[in-house]
């Protein structure tokens, strides 16, 4: 992959990161200019990025969402849940389409469809001015269905018999035909499109015509490089041939299926007004994309076909082929609420044989109701001049041109003098955008575990500095040496110290990484469980390492939904319980010595410590003993165990009983503590503690059997010296009392298998390290105690990874090696 | 160039690019009566299509690739 696709993927992730929290902001602020301006900074900057690569889908639906967000910004539409619905919906789009392309550097061909939706979805949303604006260039805006463009059937008036005949044939024998209306923009010739090779080479061709979009000016006045022809293919490929073919043009074309008839009936009613009336200039009319133009042309050819006698076998179908001729005008001019009427006219007239109900109609409709037919074709011919204007103006102001995907911006080196200074201004807009100043290195993550592992190295080999000074004293007798040895120690230590403390801060990352996710996740899944739930976020500035900050994710995310899921109740509920219908779910993030804390609390319905214990007891996580003697506080923390639900459904939000238990492993593994409390109907509290950085451990080295040991700082409770004469043996197994409490003891020794007995010192007292094992104090005999140390701590691998008894090894500063136990494997 | 000027006559070969059509506009202001050769065209810049079209010729010698003279025929046609 190269480099600037990577970093555009690297910036499209932070930029829809950026969008979907503005988003969230507008929604409960949506008067906020600023915001808008801000999430529209994103929206162009995300588009005119994605303009600089081949993904004609991506910058399509970012292109329409940069509309949407424009017209929003000058106030023209108002801001919406449905508008922020159809925007997170469009920047999901997105960002699946990067993480495909992050996958496999680019991605299906088969988006184009999803992304034509998107944006159709998103343009629909600008609303009014921008439909006329779609319906003045028809075939800028493509209809899936395309039911509602008969009128451009008529331009198979052009087909020549021959193939006319052929296509039929083919169409009747169950072939997918299409007539395609391809439409390229004024300004394509200069983005180095050609629009006729496009239309040539268009998969499955039976036949292309070519049209101009309005009557030509004079010879002198003619600008040669505004494109002002249209294109008409008839192919039988496939649709998604098609489409894929003019996946970069997809704006521009309409794609109209075929039935037999319609190659039958348009030649037919077409050439039976040509017999009779003068010839109508409809065909060139109708060739013309202005749909005001058209309209009136068909409206007027219908009247002539209605007018014709009666007396006639087809009349039926003359009637039917009016009425659809005529639906079709309706629904491009956007006056659906005549078409009921219309088809009332319709059928009466099939009905009776007879053409005047339907020609009753369009006088009326004509008549009478002159705004109708005329005012919106007329409308569209302004807009569609205003359209030009505006393409025009567009070079000063923000691209508003609509339709038009970006592509790099390409001048031919013979283009004229006008339109270049578009393209300079453009140019000149995008190097203010990068402008925003370059503070922040993007590193890749590797290089700061290398740099983190030699730092480690470097305190581990400057540790070794003392006991070179110890040497240089007692064995080769130089005390001054060894004076300096110390002095020179103590500033390499000063110096490793803030190395290992400056990359540990280049590793932080606060905890806004993780927590910036649930807004949406609260809002939709709220919004999916019909419950009101306000999310505060608290301490989100709070730092730690970048794996700890990662590895919360998940769990979180586990919590969270199992709160709103089975914590926070409906507004009924919640009001009836006397509570505001409004639950409250608060993320707090703080840091305690070297710990960062995660709360999670909702004011939900709590947990009932008698249904867990039940449960617990029922599904055989605990034996009859434990339920009588296990205390509430315990028992809700039974749901950490494995295989633990309490839903009596399950649906796709929780309840198949391994979220907390994974919330709990996964926060084990990097030694986390989580904790839950809750009272019943007033609320649940999860409480993690995770370690700030797990990079560097403090393990204390204890003595046993001639070997030494490592046992991480955070398992130590104490250390004691306990008399021979105080330890007693209950039932093989030894116990003290300590500060009036039982301590049952064990031996180092024979928890690693050697038989050694432990050695006590000279008043005849065992060294007991007290340590934590899972939440019970244990003593452990050992021989002797030694210093604490600080060291990294390198997992087992290999063979050796399949000893639990060890978490990892280190190096000490002598060359040794330090096994460090896992406590809680080993007792 | 994929045109070529004579006295009264524009003679098309190959391809005629983006490029040429300013020319061939000028070309065709200037000669109102100017003859068209399209027999060797293979394939025109919708540039070019539409200074054609615009200039309203509709005798010209049709290309020999007859696909390109089908298509042409559509748009060079519907001007008569």
């Amino acid at each position: 992959m190269n480099p600037l696709l990577e970093q555009f993927l690297s910036e499209s992730r932070e930029s829809l990161q950026g969008i979907s929290e503005k988003l969230m902001q507008l929604e409960n602020d949506p008067d906020s200019t600023q915001l808008m301006t801000e999430l529209f900074r994103y929206v162009h900057t995300l588009k005119g990025n994605s303009g600089l690569f081949d993904f004609p889908e991506l910058t399509r639906v970012l292109h329409a969402g940069e509309d949407l967000m424009d017209s929003v910004r000058d106030g023209r539409v108002a801001f919406s849940l449905q508008l922020t619905d159809a925007l997170l919906d469009a920047m999901d789009y997105v960002g699946m389409l990067c993480d495909e392309i992050e996958k496999n550097d680019r991605y299906a061909a088969n988006h184009v469809n999803d992304s034509l939706r998107l944006a159709d979805t998103l343009r629909q949303m600008i609303g009014v001015p921008e439909a006329s604006e779609a319906a003045a260039e028809l075939p800028a805006s493509p209809s899936p269905q395309g039911t509602e463009s008969r009128a451009e059937l008529l331009l198979l008036a052009n087909l020549p018999e021959e193939i006319r005949l052929a296509a039929y044939q083919e169409a009747v024998s169950g072939g997918a035909l299409h007539l395609l209306v391809y439409a390229p923009v004024e300004e394509c010739f200069f983005q180095g499109d050609d629009p006729f090779h496009q239309a040539r080479h268009t998969p499955g061709l039976l036949w292309g015509g070519i049209t101009a979009r309005k009557p030509w000016p004079k010879l002198a006045e003619l600008d040669a490089y505004s494109c002002v022809l249209d294109f008409q293919v008839l192919s039988n490929a496939p649709i998604e041939e098609i489409r894929e073919y003019y996946r970069y043009v997809a704006e521009q074309l309409k794609v109209i299926p075929l039935a037999a008839a319609d190659l039958m009936a348009p030649g037919e009613s077409t050439a039976s007004a040509g017999r009779s009336a003068p010839p109508p200039p409809a065909t060139a009319g109708t060739l013309s994309p202005e749909a005001g133009a058209a309209a009136s042309t068909i409206i007027a050819v219908q009247r002539e076909i209605l007018s014709l006698p009666d007396q006639v076998t087809w009349i039926a179908g003359r009637i039917q082929g009016v009425a659809a001729s005529l639906r079709g005008c309706l629904l491009a001019a956007g006056s659906d609420a005549a078409l009921p009427s219309l088809r009332q006219a319709s059928q009466s007239a099939v009905g009776r044989l007879s053409s005047a109900p339907l020609l009753a109609w369009l006088q009326e409709f004509t008549g009478t109701d002159r705004t109708d037919p005329t005012d919106p074709t007329d409308r569209t011919d302004e807009t569609a001049v205003t359209v030009v204007t505006a393409r025009g103006a567009a070079a000063c102001c923000e691209p508003a041109e609509p339709g038009a995907p970006q592509p790099a911006f390409q001048v031919v080196s013979a283009a004229p003098q006008g339109p270049a200074p578009e393209g300079e201004v453009k140019f000149g807009r995008r190097a203010e955008d990068a402008f925003n100043g370059a503070k922040s290195l993007k590193v890749d993550q590797e290089k700061i575990d290398r740099l983190m592992n030699l730092i480690g190295e470097m305190v581990v080999a400057k540790n070794a500095l003392p006991y070179l000074a110890g040497r240089a004293e007692n064995v080769f007798g130089v005390p001054e040496l060894s004076r300096e040895i110390k002095a020179q120690y103590a500033v390499i230590n000063r110096i490793a110290e803030e190395m290992q403390d400056s990359i540990m801060q280049v590793r932080m990352m606060p905890v806004s990484f993780v927590f910036q996710r649930f807004p949406r996740l609260v809002r939709d899944t709220s919004n999916k469980l019909a419950k009101k739930v306000n999310l505060v976020l608290e301490g989100e500035e709070t730092e730690a390492d970048k794996n700890i900050i990662e590895s919360l994710g998940d769990p979180l995310v586990h919590i969270v939904r199992n709160s709103l899921d089975h914590g926070i109740e409906s507004p009924e509920v919640r009001t009836a319980a006397g509570k505001p219908a409004v639950g409250t779910l608060t993320i707090r993030a703080s840091q305690e010595s070297d710990r960062v804390v995660i709360e999670i609390r909702d004011d939900g319905k709590g947990i009932d410590p008698a249904v867990i214990k039940r449960k617990a007891y029922e599904k055989g996580l605990i034996n009859e003993d434990r339920l009588e003697r296990i205390s509430d506080q315990e028992a809700v923390n039974l749901v950490f165990t494995a295989g633990f639900s309490t839903a009596e459904a399950i649906s796709d939000l929780s309840g198949r009983g391994v979220g907390m238990d994974v919330v709990r492993t996964a926060i084990e593994k990097v030694n986390g503590t989580v904790h839950l409390e809750s009272e019943k109907g007033k609320g649940t509290l999860i409480r993690i503690s995770l370690p700030l950085s797990m990079a560097i451990t403090n393990v204390m080295i204890v003595e046993s059997n001639g070997q030494i040991f490592g046992v991480p700082m955070d398992a130590v409770v104490e250390t004691v010296r306990v008399p021979r004469a105080q330890i007693k043996t209950i039932k093989k197994s030894m116990a003290t009392v300590l500060r009036g409490r039982i301590v049952p003891l064990k031996s180092l020794n024979s928890l690693l298998g050697s038989g050694a007995a432990q050695k006590a010192n000279d008043e005849d007292e065992l060294a007991v390290l007290v340590v934590n094992a899972g939440g019970v104090p244990l003593g452990i005999l050992v021989d002797e105690f030694h210093e604490t140390v600080e060291i990294i701590l390198k997992p087992m691998t290999g063979v050796l990874s399949g000893l639990a008894a060890y978490s990892g090894s280190a190096l000490l500063g002598d060359g040794s090696v330090l096994m460090v136990l896992n406590v809680k494997e080993v007792v | 160039m994929a045109i070529v000027y004579k006295k009264n006559s524009a003679v098309f070969s190959e391809v005629a690019g983006v490029e040429e059509a300013e020319a061939l506009l000028e070309w065709l202001t200037k000669h109102p009566k100017g003859k068209l050769n399209l027999a060797a065209c293979t394939h025109l810049h919708p540039a070019n299509l539409q200074v054609l079209m615009a200039a309203e010729r509709s005798a010209y010698v049709p290309p020999g690739d007859p696909a390109l003279a089908a298509w042409l025929g559509s748009a060079l046609k519907a001007k008569e």
